[in-house]
C-alpha cells in the first residue's frame, strides 16, 4: 500500500504547530471527478467499499459526480486523504487531493 | 465462498479477447487514468505511479486468467471473492483504454448515454464497442451477484 510510501509532511522540528497550522493540517479534501467510462453502479460500489458508505450516501456522491462533475467524498488529515486518493486511483476513479486553502 | 459461473458464447467472446489482450499490453507501461499525484516531489510521484501500475498489471493478469483453458473448453468463466475485485478493476482499466484508443472518436456524452450510433462505427470501432459493452456487463454481473462492497444493497 502507498500508505507505507506516503510522506509525512510534518518534520520533527515542526511538532509544535500553531493552532491555525494544526487546523490546516486537517483540512484536506478527497475529490472525485466525473469520467464518461466508469459505470454508475461501479462508482457506488467503490464508494461503499472504500469509505464504508451506505447505499443512499454512496449514490448521492455518485450522482453529484455525474451531475456536477465532482464530489468531495472525504475531508480530514492529509496523510489519510492521500491514502484514499491512491485507493480510488487503484479503482481507476479520477480522484484528487485539495486543500481548503484554495477556497 | 459465494461464486458464480457464467456461460458465454465462445464464438462471440473469443474474438473480443484479442482486443482485451492488446489493451492489456498497452496497460503494462501506462496507467488507464491520468493519476494526479498529490505531491510535487518527483521520487514520490514516481513511486506512486509505479505502485499503481504494478497493481493494474496484477489485476489484468487475473482478468486474463479468468478467460483461460476452461473458458476455451466450455465457454464458462468462474468468479468469486478471490478474483472479483481484480476483475472489476481490470475491466475498468481496459474500458478506459478502449475509450482513449479505438473509441476516442466517440464523444463522452454519447458514450455515457449508451445511445451509440452503431451503424456509423467502423469495423474496428464496432468490435471495440462490443468489447467495451461486454466488460461493463461483466462488471454489472459481479456487482449484482457478488457485492464486493460487502455492504449489501
Amino acid at each position: 500500500m502507498i500508505v507505507s510510501n506516503s510522506k509525512t509532511h510534518q518534520q520533527p522540528g515542526q511538532a509544535a504547530a500553531t493552532a491555525p497550522e494544526a487546523q490546516l493540517a486537517d483540512a484536506w479534501r478527497v475529490v472525485v471527478l466525473n469520467d464518461p467510462v466508469n459505470l454508475m453502479s461501479y462508482v457506488v460500489m467503490v464508494f461503499k467499499k472504500v469509505f464504508g458508505f451506505d447505499e443512499p450516501r454512496a449514490r448521492q456522491h455518485m450522482l453529484e459526480v455525474h451531475e456536477r462533475g465532482r464530489s468531495t467524498v472525504w475531508t480530514g488529515k492529509r496523510e489519510q486523504a492521500e491514502a484514499y486518493v491512491f485507493t480510488l486511483q487503484q479503482w481507476h476513479l479520477t480522484a484528487v487531493l485539495e486543500s481548503d486553502e484554495k477556497h | 465462498m459465494k461464486s458464480i459461473e457464467v456461460r458465454l458464447n465462445l464464438e462471440v467472446v473469443a474474438p473480443l479477447l484479442d482486443l482485451i489482450k492488446a489493451a492489456a499490453d498497452g496497460l503494462k507501461e501506462e496507467l488507464a487514468i491520468t493519476a494526479v499525484v498529490p505531491d510535487s516531489d518527483a521520487d514520490f510521484a514516481d513511486g506512486w505511479r509505479q505502485e499503481l501500475l504494478q497493481d493494474q498489471t496484477g489485476d489484468i493478469q487475473v482478468l486474463l486468467r479468468v478467460f483461460g483453458r476452461e473458458f476455451f473448453a466450455n465457454g464458462i468463466i468462474a468468479l468469486d471473492a478471490s478474483n472479483s475485485e481484480a476483475v472489476l478493476r481490470a475491466c475498468s482499466a481496459v474500458r478506459l483504454r478502449l475509450k482513449s484508443g479505438l473509441l476516442q472518436r466517440m464523444e463522452d456524452e454519447v458514450l455515457e448515454s449508451g445511445e451509440v450510433p452503431v451503424q456509423k462505427l467502423t469495423e474496428d470501432e464496432h468490435k471495440a464497442f462490443a468489447c467495451y459493452v461486454f466488460l461493463a456487463t461483466l462488471q454489472e454481473l459481479i456487482i449484482e451477484h457478488l457485492d464486493p462492497s460487502g455492504r449489501g444493497v
